[in-house]
């Protein structure tokens, strides 16, 4: 073998590999797909896909925050505990109307990620322990506010939960609505290079002379703020406030979903597209092993394998 | 690089962080949810049920202060410590502290209390301040089942009778404790099971939603179930067991899951209430009618027993928080020189269409 073919051999893989990296979260939910209709009685129906549809709508939105958390070199852990904060909100201000309640649940996200952004961006603390403090804290603050489970009986609640426009539920209008707009703001304007700037290298942005605190306060407060509407999606759903359960490990699907999309942890890059499939991978893989009643341990196994392949090909391309 | 200035300014802002959350708290002063005012429908509920509390005399061993040690004494003329283990913020936790407290009034005996806050070391320290307070007798709702050795060491050395109830204590039993009184878990399982025989006539297929994993609930109530329907309806075949890890949206979920792939279902056994509304909330979405599928669920809580007058839910097996009566009535028996099981299963009552629109304000 002359070294020339072994240049092209190992040119080839390497494309091959980025091929995959790039669009492997695409492939899997294809081979989920197939795999399911094939063998998942009553899977090709209006109704499943409907209902995967809806289950995955929520962590999609709360993906989306943390997608953009997560191209600035950071994290949120505090999801699950704003979307309990949100719910528990909800409750507590559905006296004075719908409106005011969702306007409650959105300024305690608000809230916390004007905290998580602070701590970011002037205190100089790491995002994932800054994020810890608030998730223990805002868990307990929804606990505090509300303590036990209680029944949302609101109409309007109750038809943001379970209606449709043109046999399209609410929540997934919703959640592709957001989708697209995240993708367009990292896209398309200032803010969101100068969030994919930031990720880059922080100290570059700061000495092109980006206002890279503003930028990662507002970061944190658009995933905070979309964490609180997520867990106003799911009280919808539910017709119920539970801030003992609701988002309880929420941030480790959120992460998931992005990671498995492509967005690289080391930041400066943010994929929605691919967040969007990862999340739909991760609610595939769960109604697979769920569907044909696996041992219920083996849905975090599974999940536990997805993350640990897409964490292997990150590495592949940092080695690139 | 950094300036005194500049530190100043960043705690500034840190403080602007924790204000920020500090006024999120204070707002909530302010909240007003839907159904202000009826706050007080609960507290006459909790007490409705007292009556119903008894016991099934298990045919163990048993314990008297002879044995155990000790002075015969007046209940009446006594303090009885009690430490509950989580704050009172869920049905079972509020109904047992109450009962507990109601008991304690109309004997008219002085009663003391203490809350660990589900913190084990707190509960340790509470129950040593009972004891340090005067307390004559305790009964003890135990966090854990380990650790209690500092505990049963100081109620020893003052011959301190302890009633252990909903959870037991790795203990001796009328050694290190009088005795213990919970539910059977298994037989909830099984009473479940004779209700879904029932309800779905002994034939078809029926799902689980299993409890949290690696829970003794879980497990126990999980055991009986199965066994009693591989015994009595082999004709009812469990086709599905998925965990809604005991929370309403997980049930929910899995319900979903489930409808979709096996929409031949008979009947879910939700081995708790919170699972079982999950499901209800599942098959409605789902467009199906009340009934369509029977639901069991176990705990007994009032938004379920509702759900059986609304017609969703076919039975609902009592687990029975209400400890009060029948802790005091082994405690007085035994100060007095008398013969108390070791172990005592509290009865849980069980609801139907029958009795469900007449006792739902029992429930808890």
């Amino acid at each position: 073998m002359t070294e020339l073919t072994l240049g092209r051999v190992s040119a080839d893989r390497a494309r091959l590999l980025r091929l995959l990296q790039e669009y492997g979260v695409y492939l899997g939910v294809l081979v989920l797909l197939l795999v399911n209709i094939a063998f998942t009685p009553h899977f090709l129906s209006g109704e499943n896909f409907r209902t995967q549809a809806v289950q995955v709508a929520p962590v999609l939105v709360v993906a989306l925050g943390m997608a953009l958390a997560i191209g600035t070199e950071g994290v949120d852990l505090s999801v699950g505990s704003v979307m309990a904060l949100s719910t528990s909100l909800i409750s507590l201000y559905l006296g004075y109307g719908v409106w005011i309640a969702l306007l409650a649940a959105l300024l305690g996200g608000i809230v916390v990620g004007l905290a998580n952004g602070s701590l970011v961006a002037f205190v100089g603390v790491q995002p994932i322990v800054a994020t810890l403090a608030l998730m223990v804290a805002g868990r307990g603050l929804a606990l505090v506010m509300l303590p036990q489970l209680k029944q949302v009986n609101d109409p309007d609640m109750a038809a943001l939960g379970s209606g449709d426009l043109l046999g399209v539920p609410y929540l997934v209008l919703i959640a592709a609505g957001l989708a697209l707009l995240v993708a367009f703001v990292v896209r398309r304007t200032t803010f969101g290079r100068q969030l994919l700037a930031i990720g880059d290298s922080r100290p570059a942005a700061q000495l092109a002379g980006l206002p890279v605190r503003r930028v990662l306060i507002l970061v944190y407060v658009l995933c905070g703020a979309l964490a609180a509407f997520a867990g106003v999606l799911a009280t919808a759903r539910l017709t119920a406030s539970d801030p003992t359960s609701l988002g309880t490990l929420m941030e480790l699907s959120a992460i998931t979903a992005v990671v498995v999309g492509g967005t690289p942890l080391s930041g400066g890059r943010v994929r929605i597209g691919g967040t969007v499939a990862g999340a739909v991978l991760i609610q595939l893989l769960t109604a697979t092993l769920i569907k044909h009643d696996l041992p219920p341990s083996w849905t975090q196994i599974a999940q536990a394998v997805v993350i640990v392949l897409a964490v292997y090909a990150a590495r592949e391309r940092g080695k690139r | 690089m950094k300036s005194t200035a500049f530190r100043r300014r960043t705690s500034a802002r840190a403080l602007l962080a924790t204000g920020l959350l500090t006024g999120l708290v204070l707002a909530s002063g302010c909240a007003k949810s839907e159904d202000e005012g009826d706050g007080d429908k609960k507290s006459s509920a909790q007490e409705g049920g007292e009556a119903a509390a008894s016991s099934d005399t298990s045919g163990g061993e048993t314990c008297t202060i002879d044995a155990y040690g000790g002075k015969k004494l007046d209940l009446k003329n006594a303090t009885v410590g009690f430490s509950q283990s989580e704050k009172e913020a869920n049905p079972f936790r509020i109904a047992e502290t109450a009962s507990i407290k109601a008991e304690a009034k109309k004997r008219g005996v002085k009663l003391l209390t203490a809350n660990a806050q589900s913190q084990f070391s707190k509960q340790i320290s509470d129950v040593q301040d009972l004891i340090a307070k005067g307390a004559d007798l305790l009964v003890i709702a135990p966090l854990n089942s380990d650790g209690w050795e500092p505990v049963l060491r100081s109620a020893a050395a003052r011959h301190i009778p302890i009633v252990t109830v909903d959870r037991k204590i790795n203990a001796e039993p009328c050694k290190d404790y009088v005795s213990f009184i919970g539910s059977d878990f298994v037989e909830q399982g099984r009473r479940a099971a004779d209700r879904m025989i029932e309800a779905t006539g002994g034939k078809g297929t029926v799902a689980i939603l299993l409890g949290a994993a690696g829970n003794n609930v879980t497990t126990e109530r999980t055991k009986g179930f199965e066994e009693r329907l591989k015994e009595k309806a082999p004709g009812l075949k469990v086709v599905f067991k998925q965990t809604g890890e005991f929370a309403r949206e997980k049930g929910q979920q899995v319900t979903e899951q489930l409808i979709q792939s096996k929409p031949g279902i008979d009947g879910i056994y939700a081995e708790n209430d919170e699972m079982g509304l999950g499901a209800v909330n599942a098959l409605k979405g789902a467009g199906k009618k009340a009934g369509a599928v029977k639901i069991v669920t176990v705990d007994g809580t009032r938004n379920a027993v509702q759900g059986i007058v609304d017609g969703w839910i076919s039975g609902v097996i009592e687990s029975n928080p209400r400890f009060g009566p029948l802790a005091f009535t082994t405690l007085d028996s035994f100060a007095q020189g008398g013969k108390v099981s070791q172990e005592i299963v509290i009865k849980d009552s069980a609801y139907t269409e029958d009795n469900a629109k007449s006792d739902v304000d029992k429930a808890y």
